[in-house]
């Protein structure tokens, strides 16, 4: 009854095309919560006709939940009406007549007449601006870098998580402050025009045109980033977003990378001396040596003894320096030729060693006898020189009786530990530092023949393996070699 | 094939040393031969080309090459020697102190007929030469130049 005299109240043709008009839903509620009015916006918004609306309690479209309190809301709002959003800050919903809730925006605003103080309300369905929020939200936390949203006045107002984790401050100690807070102090005064300038023209661009750039975190600590810059159009005007992304790794990377490259050009360097050292050095110590040698042919019966003495040592002196430098370059090129890994069968590496021996093996009535070995990734090729180093030595130093040497290995876990045992005449081990020594010799060149590379070139061989070599000794009795090589390449 | 002047060897050689160790090694041999020698790769075509001051030179039955040589070396010589229509079938022996791995893979990618690394002494030096001589041109039919 009071609601039919309300409706009468409204019954303005003027009014009702106005409420018509309006893009929300509209519904206008008398100072008991019942509605009076509604229009098709609100029947299309709830699902309800209007007829099914008009006379019922206006909590008919709240959620169950929040049911309860809504009187007293709405009690209190009819005391101190004046024109304001509902539930301010509140996440409010709307629940339509099957039961589904969605949310909602209101706007509450009085209307005093003869009959009292009526509520009208503005309900706007936010489902899809939310959904977009949440988008954008997903989109800032799930983005690699610290991202800043910033105004036009330099305040933050928002940044992802990411931003904490890089700056070392929580969401709330940023959230308001000035974008400064970020920055190195040495470009506090620079930076808020270069801000405002880009405001001037905001588009999406990287910050600092090529320039290092460093932010500040918590602590005061700086580091090197990198910074993209884009522009966002909100309903509050231009944002730009900062997108942070922390480079010290790449930088320390970068730096490696440099390093490297650097390795690789001295490493080269060092090839073309080894180069060198294998040809134009080479050039002029046959110039002598084949010079002197001519001398010695053609004049012969004309010098005397001495003279080709003389004539001897210049040529063994131009020979033994031409086999050095052989020699220097087979031991720079260890490091430099070396193939990659691959499994390494070594029952065939000793056969292949075995077999180049044969001659020296016969010669000697060496024995040479191999336990069964395991296969590892190496570079076979030096494998086969290691080995051969190896058992050459045990038939070049052997002792008074016929060379016997024995290959074995012994699986240590994470490498392989190999055995080369001979009953040679040993080595004092006063100098096991020094046989690994390049050209370092531990007899005269009468006694053994030899510049003293082979246990330099193996020794550089089991490095580049990440292996470890040595030996023992007893004088006269005999030495084994060891040397390991790890299963795998990765140590 | 008709009995002819004895046989003519080029030497793209920069060390005097070693050409005059050619020369008399060539001396101890009991075969006649006649030995050429240019600095490097520019004179090496001068010569091949008659030009300059080889307008006179015959062409030779066989070309010593020294891979490391200034101006154009011995891998740049031999490249184009190949690749020319009339040189390509003269016999380029690389005579070299180089025992480099590369040097010998690249000289046979670029069709040496063979590769030989300078023997250190005279004595060795001296019997290669001569069995080089005695390969290429007693043993070996060569084409006509």
């Amino acid at each position: 009854m009071e609601n039919e005299k309300a409706q009468s109240l409204f019954a303005d043709e003027k009014f009702l095309r106005l409420l018509e008009a309006a893009p929300d839903a509209m519904i206008l509620v008398d100072h008991s919560g019942a509605i009076v009015l509604v229009n098709s916006q609100t029947e299309s918004l709830f699902s309800y006709k209007r007829h099914e609306l008009i006379g019922s309690k206006v909590e008919l479209l709240v959620p169950e939940r929040f049911r309860k309190n809504h009187p007293v809301h709405r009690v209190g709002y009819m005391e101190t009406a004046g024109v304001r959003p509902m539930g301010m800050g509140l996440n409010l919903f709307g629940l339509r007549a099957d039961g589904s809730e969605f949310p909602v925006e209101i706007s509450l605003s009085p209307i005093d007449t003869e009959e009292g103080r009526f509520i009208i309300a503005a309900v706007r369905d936010v489902a899809a601006r939310r959904q977009a929020e949440e988008m954008f939200r997903g989109l800032l936390e799930s983005a690699p870098d610290a991202m800043v949203i910033v105004d036009r006045l330099g305040k933050i107002r928002l940044v992802n998580s990411q931003t904490e984790a890089v700056f070392g401050y929580s969401r709330e100690e940023l959230i308001g402050e000035r974008l400064e807070k970020l920055v190195p102090e040495r470009y506090g005064e620079i930076h808020p025009k270069h801000r405002t300038s880009y405001f001037e023209e905001p588009r999406v661009r990287r910050m600092g045109g090529g320039l290092e750039l460093f932010a500040r975190r918590k602590d005061g600590s700086e580091f090197p980033v990198e910074i993209s810059l884009s522009p966002l159009e909100t309903e509050d005007g231009i944002l730009v977003n900062a997108a942070i992304r922390d480079v010290s790794e790449m930088r320390r990377t970068e730096a490696i990378a440099r390093m490297a490259e650097e390795l690789k050009r001295s490493n080269a360097e060092l090839e073309q001396f080894a180069y060198v050292a294998s040809h134009d050095l080479q050039e002029p110590l046959r110039a002598v040596a084949g010079s002197v040698q001519m001398l010695q042919l053609r004049y012969e019966d004309k010098l005397d003894e001495r003279a080709n003495e003389f004539i001897t040592h210049a040529v063994e002196g131009a020979t033994r320096m031409q086999s050095l430098l052989n020699d220097l370059l087979t031991y720079s090129r260890v490091g430099t030729r070396g193939q990659t890994f691959a499994p390494t069968d070594f029952n065939k590496v000793v056969k292949a060693v075995t077999d180049d021996l044969a001659v020296a093996v016969r010669e000697n009535n060496a024995v040479i006898r191999a336990a069964e070995l395991p296969t590892l990734p190496a570079d076979e090729v030096q494998m086969i020189q290691l080995f051969q180093n190896l058992i050459a030595n045990a038939i070049k130093f052997k002792g008074d009786n016929a060379p016997q040497i024995q290959v074995g290995a012994e699986d240590c876990g994470r490498h392989w530990q190999f055995s080369i045992e001979d009953n040679g005449i040993g080595i004092d081990v006063q100098y096991a530092d020094r046989v690994f020594v390049i050209f370092q010799r531990l007899h005269t060149r009468k006694e053994y023949p030899g510049t003293g590379i082979g246990l330099a070139i193996c020794k550089r061989i089991v490095d580049r393996h990440n292996g470890k070599i040595w030996f023992e000794s007893n004088e006269n009795k005999g030495t084994t070699f060891f040397f390991t090589l790890p299963k795998s390449e990765q140590v | 094939m008709t009995l002819q002047k004895s046989p003519h060897i080029l030497q793209v050689e920069d060390s005097q040393a070693d050409a005059l160790m050619t020369r008399e090694a060539l001396q101890d041999s009991d075969m006649s031969c006649r030995i050429s020698i240019v600095e490097d790769g520019v004179e090496a075509l001068e010569f091949l080309n008659q030009r300059g001051k080889y307008k006179s030179s015959e062409p030779p039955d066989l070309i010593l090459l020294d891979l490391n040589m200034p101006r154009k070396n011995g891998r740049e010589l031999l490249a184009e020697l190949k690749a020319h229509p009339k040189f390509r079938s003269i016999p380029v022996i690389v005579l070299t102190t180089s025992r480099a791995v590369e040097d010998i893979a690249s000289a046979y990618d670029l069709h040496a007929n063979c590769y030989i690394i300078k023997p250190v002494d005279f004595l060795s030096y001296s019997e290669t030469i001569r069995a080089i001589q005695a390969f290429w041109l007693s043993i070996v039919t060569l084409g006509e130049q």
